[in-house]
């Protein structure tokens, strides 16, 4: 069982994401608004995993996502795949404090793409009537949006991405033993 | 021999990784389909233990005293015109089923909440929510144990309403913050702040008659239509208890 848990942490996670999604934990929120937290899974995977991995993983996670919220005229798929291929491309700094900071940065432009994109087909669809009513709330969502994930995600993700290399190396490390 | 072996090992279909990654794709594919039932479902039984109390639900029956006094007057007026007019839809049924919210999203784009009644106890999709004060939205989809409800704030939220002062119908839009806005399509509309806005009795959405909010602050600089910012009566954000309206329109 240990094994396991030891081995698919990761994905074990990633199942939990649309919990924690529903859940909206009020204590994490601004104005009502949450993080964004499938990227605090996203880019630890990307980040170990590659390009082809995080657009997979985010089209699964949009997926899920688009599943649990009543919009269904509106997709998060886009804004995750690009974040995904994004932050595939992006390397493992060595220097820890650096690292942190720079989740923060990353996980706030992620934010910012999805927000922007699903606010963008809002736009579209809502184009014939009143499109400049909902301009300014959205733009105050994404803001709230992209300050709270950048905000959460050097504690977040240093920690999901310390786990999820746990979990590889355990799980190397158990291969070898049982071989 | 040795090569056809090697060659056969390399096929994609030989990879119980593949396999593994096929059945998490398809299983993907079936909770998009049954727009995240399963999720719904078992998301209503680890959250069961932290549903609101009974305490919580007797405080809001009280508060929502209030509301049934404003809704008695304006059933009152509505009778009156009935006798003028010849025909418009029945508005009593005391049919309403009780749930508690079990999960809220107010703020960002998603504004959402959910139920913990679904299609077992009779909930269907398009039937009304109201809550202490008024409407809350209507259900956009259901599971077997849970409900979505589109809240009047959600950007997917349309409704017809009227204001009873003016004798008017309107268009309340969600815009994806706390206030909707009310689009009146006639300049003319004599509309003040302080209104009173309702669901319309023409309305093929909802029942008629059910408290929605207040005309907050109204913008003229529109040359075709007139529109304003609605305080709504009920507030999802706090709300725990709601009523469905099982009555048909």
């Amino acid at each position: 069982m240990y094994k396991f848990f030891t081995k698919n942490t990761s994905l074990i996670l990633f199942i939990f994401i649309p919990f924690i999604f529903l859940w909206h934990p009020n204590w994490f929120g601004l104005l009502g608004i949450q993080p964004y937290w499938p990227l605090f899974w996203l880019l630890p995977w990307s980040m170990i995993n590659g390009s082809i991995s995080g657009i997979i993983f985010g089209s699964f996670l949009g997926l899920i996502l688009d599943s649990v919220t009543v919009g269904s005229n509106f997709t998060q798929i886009p804004g995750l795949v690009l974040c995904g291929f994004w932050f595939g491309r992006i390397k493992i700094y060595s220097n820890n404090l650096v690292g942190h900071f720079r989740y923060g940065l990353i996980c706030s432009i992620g934010s910012f793409l999805c927000g922007t994109l699903y606010f963008l087909q809002i736009l579209f669809k809502n184009f014939a009537d009143s499109t400049f009513l909902l301009f300014f709330p959205s733009v105050q969502n994404i803001l709230a949006e992209v300050f709270l994930t950048g905000f959460f995600a050097p504690l977040i993700c240093s920690q999901i991405l310390r786990l999820f290399k746990f979990s590889t190396e355990k799980g190397i490390i158990l291969n070898f033993l049982n071989k | 021999m040795l090569d056809i072996r090697r060659i056969s090992t390399r096929r994609w279909w030989h990879k119980k990784k593949n396999w593994i990654f096929f059945g998490i794709f398809l299983f993907l594919v079936f909770v998009r389909i049954s727009k995240g039932a399963l999720y719904k479902d078992f998301y209503y039984f680890i959250s069961k233990p932290f549903w609101p109390g009974q305490f919580q639900k007797e405080l809001l029956l009280n508060s929502s005293e209030q509301e049934s006094l404003m809704k008695l007057n304006l059933l009152k007026k509505d009778n009156l015109r009935l006798r003028e007019i010849l025909y418009l839809q029945d508005s009593s049924s005391n049919d309403n089923i009780s749930a508690a919210v079990i999960s809220r999203k107010t703020g960002s784009w998603w504004r959402q909440i959910i139920l913990n009644k679904g299609s077992k106890d009779g909930v269907k999709i398009g039937n009304s929510v109201i809550g202490p004060g008024g409407l809350l939205g209507r259900v956009k989809d259901t599971s077997l144990f849970t409900s979505s409800v589109t809240l009047l704030t959600s950007p997917e939220s349309k409704v017809g309403v009227w204001l009873d002062r003016i004798q008017v119908n309107g268009l309340l839009v969600g815009v994806g913050d706390n206030y909707p806005n009310l689009i009146l399509y006639s300049k003319d509309a004599d509309i003040e702040v302080g209104d009173f806005v309702s669901s319309s009795p023409a309305s093929t959405l909802l029942p008629p008659n059910i408290p929605i909010g207040i005309v907050q602050s109204i913008d003229e600089s529109l040359k075709a239509k007139k529109t304003a910012k609605i305080l709504l009566l009920a507030k999802p954000q706090a709300i725990d208890w709601v009523q469905i309206l099982k009555e048909k329109i």
